[in-house]
């Protein structure tokens, strides 16, 4: 009797305890939960965390995020409007917003998952083909700098950077997001945001751009060794035209100081010598014979010149003193 | 708070010893199985919070309250849990490197990794449409640590895509040289504002604190072609200097030998004019001599310079004037040493 008693005592211990322990759940903060009746949802999901009650035994609680969650795609091959092929890679942030409409359509976060890789990725590729790739790179705001910047692309390049675009990056996630909203709400999720996150050229293309970067680099480089002798050949051609004035100036000076004095002595001796010419013919004359002569010099003389002509007489009859001049 | 089911473990096992051992009275039992729901009850009732940390206390799942750094009390397991963030320290999220290891001797260097696995984060396209490989480092703090936790799942990840998307896009909105160059400082505090700005928008609790850019660098395939132009530009210089000292050797010098002739020229010229007026004084000198006895003074001058002008020949024949005849055969080449006076026919 005292067995049963207790036997009795302890049952309907285990029950309530089992009861309460079926009827009371508990929410974490960051998720919400339905309550489903032998599998079919009841009422409108539970969203504020805390301890709860639902029916024990014949309801289950199936907890989801609340959180904003991420989607991370892989990368995918598209050609782009103007036929490159790039690798896009895109992400999203999503959520599940209608808890019910989730679990009926996709039943778990893996399930949503596959489903936003097809529709975001089917969204991407129709949006980033039909775009060029500097759309894709660009927002459509900005403006190609003017100027300094420019100086180191190739002209025929900077006509195609400085083309206008009519999309930017910023338009087409835009409208891949309003693309993808559009189908993505029946599964009771929200797209929050989606983005470009990578974006690169394939292998074969990347191997061209940089050829590409390499001979714009040579052309640079070239363009500053040009330069260079150019502003060289500059400088040596200023300096021989200095060196040529310079030098030309003063041998006009040289000229100039030394034609002066040539007058001048020229005038000094017109003076001086004009006052008796005839002398200054015979001193001059007498002057230059005192000069060195050739030593293998041999002269005739006859003996009427004026030197010699005692030689033959002492009182030459003939010779005369000329009368001064 | 890993090790409170270990804690019941082993108050388990010391309750089943205990039983063992007094023969499984039930009282005994009892009594043992309410001393540890008490033990288990006071050791989960407490929990410290390093001062690095803020805890998050939750009720049920529900939050109820947070704590800052000290000891705290809470209502046993199972009841309120706690979960500790380290909201004062600055976190860090590395694109296209990682650091292996920090150093904590001083002095040595830290290590990186920046093997091309990563390049995949780094590599990006620029305006104009050039590849250039740019890393960089997003360092944040959890700013409000229940949104941290319950708003965003995997917030790190959230962080990293982010950066990334917004990090192309404002490369992808300037032209590589700029990136490489000026543009960094800019670049980073764009994206540090437009990475915050997404990050508010998603109620992440995350507050930025700084964008840096690390190495930014063009390819590598295409370093060498960079590095090139590099070496052009110093060419460039060294070509212009070049010619520039050849200038400043050369046209000082010649201004210095240009003053140079000049001056001679003014010597020449004062030595001429010198000269003229000295000779102009001697002539004028003579001439007044002269005129006193022109016919004796110009016999003697004529003879003094005949004299001296005569020694210095080396040969010298005087002919008779009637004799005219002779001179054509006077043996002029002759080789014999003609005396002064020559032969007299």
């Amino acid at each position: 009797m005292k067995l049963t008693l207790k036997a009795v005592i302890i049952a309907i211990t285990v029950v309530i305890v089992s009861v309460l322990y079926s009827g009371l759940y508990t929410l974490e903060e960051g998720l919400q939960g339905i309550v489903l009746q032998f599998g079919r949802p009841v009422g409108e999901p539970v969203t504020e965390a805390g301890l709860h009650m639902k029916l024990p035994f014949v309801q289950e609680v199936r907890r989801f995020e609340k959180r904003l969650l991420v989607w991370d795609g892989d990368p995918n091959q598209v050609p782009t409007k103007g036929r490159e092929f790039i690798w896009v890679d895109t992400t999203a942030r999503w959520r599940i917003a209608d808890a019910k409409k989730f679990l009926e359509n996709v039943a778990s976060e893996a399930g949503a998952q596959s489903r936003l890789n097809d529709i975001l990725d089917s969204v991407v590729r129709d949006q980033v083909s039909s775009s060029e790739l500097v759309e894709l790179v660009r927002s459509a705001s900005w403006k190609v700098p003017e100027g300094e910047a420019l100086k180191e692309i190739p002209k025929e390049r900077e006509e195609e950077l400085k083309r206008e675009i009519a999309r930017g990056r910023e338009e087409i996630t835009r409208t891949i997001l309003t693309e993808a909203q559009k189908i993505i709400p029946q599964y009771g999720i929200e797209l929050v945001d989606v983005r470009i996150k990578r974006l690169d050229y394939v292998e074969s293309v990347r191997e061209k751009v940089y050829e590409r970067m390499i001979s714009e680099r040579k052309r640079i480089a070239a363009q500053f060794r040009s330069e260079g002798e150019g502003r060289s050949a500059e400088i040596l051609g200023t300096m021989e035209k200095e060196l040529r004035q310079i030098r030309s100036t003063a041998y006009r000076r040289v000229q100039e100081v030394q034609g002066k004095a040539d007058a001048e002595a020229t005038q000094i001796y017109g003076q001086a010598y004009n006052k008796n010419p005839e002398f200054y013919a015979f001193l001059q004359t007498l002057e230059s014979y005192k000069e060195k002569v050739n030593e293998n010099a041999v002269l005739i003389l006859t003996t009427d010149s004026d030197f010699y002509k005692y030689i033959k007489n002492a009182n030459p009859s003939q010779v005369r003193i000329p009368p001064a001049p | 708070m890993t090790e409170k089911p270990t804690l019941n473990d082993m108050l388990k096992k010391i309750q089943q010893q205990f039983k063992r051992f007094k023969g499984g009275r039930p009282v005994v039992i009892l009594a043992a199985a309410a001393a540890v729901v008490v033990v288990v009850v006071l050791w989960t009732s407490w929990f410290t919070v390093q001062p690095e940390e803020t805890g998050i206390v939750q009720r049920f799942g529900k939050v109820s309250r947070t704590a800052g750094p000290g000891l705290h009390f809470k209502l046993p397991y199972g009841i309120e849990n706690v979960r500790l963030l380290p909201t004062a320290r600055v976190l860090k999220e590395e694109f296209g490197f990682r650091t292996v290891a920090v150093s904590t001797v001083p002095g040595e260097k830290t290590r990186f990794d920046s093997r091309s696995t990563y390049t995949d984060e780094s590599l990006m396209l620029t305006g104009d449409l050039n590849v250039i490989d740019v890393q960089w480092i997003v360092q944040y703090r959890i700013e409000d640590p229940i949104r941290y936790l319950f708003q965003v799942r995997d917030t790190s990840k959230t962080i990293r895509d982010t950066s990334e998307a917004v990090m192309r896009r404002a490369v992808g909105n300037r032209l590589g040289r700029d990136v490489l160059t000026t543009g960094r400082v800019a670049v980073a505090s764009e994206v540090k504002t437009e990475i915050q700005k997404i990050l508010t928008s998603y109620e992440s609790g995350v507050r930025l604190v700084t964008v840096e850019l690390q190495d930014v660098t063009p390819p590598d395939t295409v370093k060498p072609a960079f590095n090139e132009v590099n070496e052009s530009r110093q060419d460039k210089e060294q070509t212009i200097n070049k010619a520039q000292e050849q200038a400043n050797r050369e046209i000082p010098k010649a201004r210095g030998v240009a003053t140079q002739s000049i001056s001679e020229a003014e010597g020449y010229a004062l030595e001429r004019v010198n000269r003229a007026k000295g000779e102009a004084t001697r002539f004028e000198a003579i001439l007044g001599q002269y005129e006193q006895a022109p016919q004796v003074t110009r016999r003697r001058l004529y003879l003094e310079a005949m004299t001296g002008f005569l020694s210095d020949m080396k040969g010298l024949y005087i002919v008779d004037k009637d004799q005219k005849a002779m001179v054509p055969w006077l043996p002029l080449e002759s080789s014999g040493q003609p005396s002064a006076q020559g032969r007299k026919p």
